[in-house]
């Protein structure tokens, strides 16, 4: 089979963001491995229907949400959310509680957020993307996005905090 | 702005990536002027940085951006209009997403066998009828088909697919492979928990061949003689059914003891 270097080279400088993406949406690995490939199969071909090329990163990772969603048959409905309303305390979590932890246990506590928050606060974190782009691969309006992930993003340092605290009780 | 106000805007900023955002001007502004502020959000900075890295660390497996490059589509144009396209392949799952497969398979097997007694009271559509005699291994038809598993490394597997009711055939000598449906499944007397036992050993049985869609089946099926009883002594009579084979088989060895 002939290789098309521009593929390859694509393949190359995104799968593993959006693996990790699609991992940290499904907690499965063949899911992942599979919204991946379906990612840039569907980029084979559709790709040429993107006029600026500089979008490739915010297409991908919409299509990879997308098909995620299409995965698992869910029907959403979005609702701005000011982002004033998050919190009165804004709780924090120190950066030594976050590094005793594995990528797996971070997983984990992920996991237990909502996959409408999730999404999003995956994005935040772990991708460069500007919230105006976290908006346009999520097809959310920006003030929910902002919203999810400050409310994400709380219920996360609440769930590192009492992780944190049951590994001090057992130990 | 006040703190309140500027710690709720910074509490969503990065760093350099949101530098360029204008919402965050103001909060920045306020937190060059107020060092306590300013600490809060260092720590935030570095609370998100230490996340960031430990999602980062998550690594896709070794091989994946070779398959999705090895299985990539490659549009064939035909005239204008026609394109062609190759579906990736699935990656693979585990036991409890085979389950629904298997149950697929088990479904299909009872479609088939529950027209097959309907075609051979009405039409006789199937190409059927002549009693054969086929000597082969017992095989756990899921497994089988869906990924090619048989012989004595997959017994264990095979016995216990059998028991739990997936499909069971027979592969003769000559590699073809037919379902086998007993002569007593209609009385609620499946084959499976007789011939459990011997999955992925060898058996001669007897029943009348038919196929369906280029599906091959043995129908009323009994069994001739176990292969793997090397010393029994006597051919089991025509009209034997597989329980009464099995009773006989488990009768001479209790003699022998």
């Amino acid at each position: 089979m002939s290789v098309d270097p521009e593929f390859e080279n694509l393949v190359k400088l995104y799968y593993r963001d959006l693996y990790r993406f699609g991992f940290s949406l499904t907690r499965s690995e063949a899911d992942a491995c599979d919204l991946t490939q379906q990612t840039f199969y569907i980029w084979a071909n559709k790709g040429h229907q993107l006029k600026n090329l500089g979008k490739v990163k915010g297409w991908l990772f919409t299509t990879l949400h997308r098909e995620f969603l299409q995965m698992s048959r869910r029907q959403e409905r979005f609702t701005d959310e000011p982002i004033s309303e998050v919190a009165d305390n804004l709780p924090h979590v120190s950066a030594d509680v976050v590094n005793r932890m594995d990528a797996q246990t971070m997983l984990e506590v992920l996991g237990q957020i909502d996959e409408d928050y999730r999404a999003p606060l995956v994005l935040y974190y772990s991708e460069d993307l500007s919230y105006k782009d976290i908006s346009d691969v999520l097809k959310i309006p920006l003030g929910t996005v902002q919203s999810r992930i400050a409310r994400a993003k709380i219920h996360l340092f609440q769930l590192l905090t009492q992780d944190n605290h049951r590994c001090h009780q057992s130990t | 702005m006040n703190t309140s106000e500027a710690k709720e805007r910074l509490f969503l900023y990065r760093g350099p990536i949101d530098d360029a955002d204008p919402q965050f001007e103001e909060a920045l502004a306020h937190a060059r002027r107020d060092p306590e502020l300013a600490e809060w959000m260092r720590q935030q900075n570095r609370s998100y940085g230490t996340i960031r890295s430990k999602l980062r660390e998550i690594e896709p497996p070794r091989d994946l951006a070779e398959k999705i490059i090895r299985e990539r589509p490659i549009p064939l144009r035909r005239g204008w209009t026609q394109i062609i396209r190759k579906r990736p392949i699935p990656f693979p799952r585990g036991w409890t997403q085979i389950l629904p497969l298997a149950a697929a398979i088990v479904i299909l097997a009872g479609i088939t066998a529950v027209w097959l007694n309907l075609s051979q009271r009405g039409r006789h559509s199937l190409v059927q009828g002549q009693e054969i005699v086929v000597k082969g291994e017992v095989l756990d038809m899921a497994c089988y088909i869906a990924y090619n598993m048989s012989g004595p490394e997959h017994a264990a597997c095979a016995r216990d697919c059998i028991r739990r009711g997936l499909p069971v055939g027979i592969k003769s000598e000559d590699g073809k492979v037919y379902l086998l449906v007993g002569a007593n499944w209609r009385r609620g007397e499946p084959l499976n928990s007789q011939l459990a036992e011997y999955a992925a050993k060898t058996l001669t049985v007897k029943g009348k061949v038919g196929t369906r869609d280029g599906f091959a089946m043995l129908t009323d099926a009994t069994v001739v003689s176990f292969g793997v009883e090397t010393a029994f002594p006597e051919p089991v009579a025509e009209d034997h059914n597989i329980a009464s084979v099995a009773s006989f088989v488990a009768g001479k060895r209790a003699a022998k003891r």
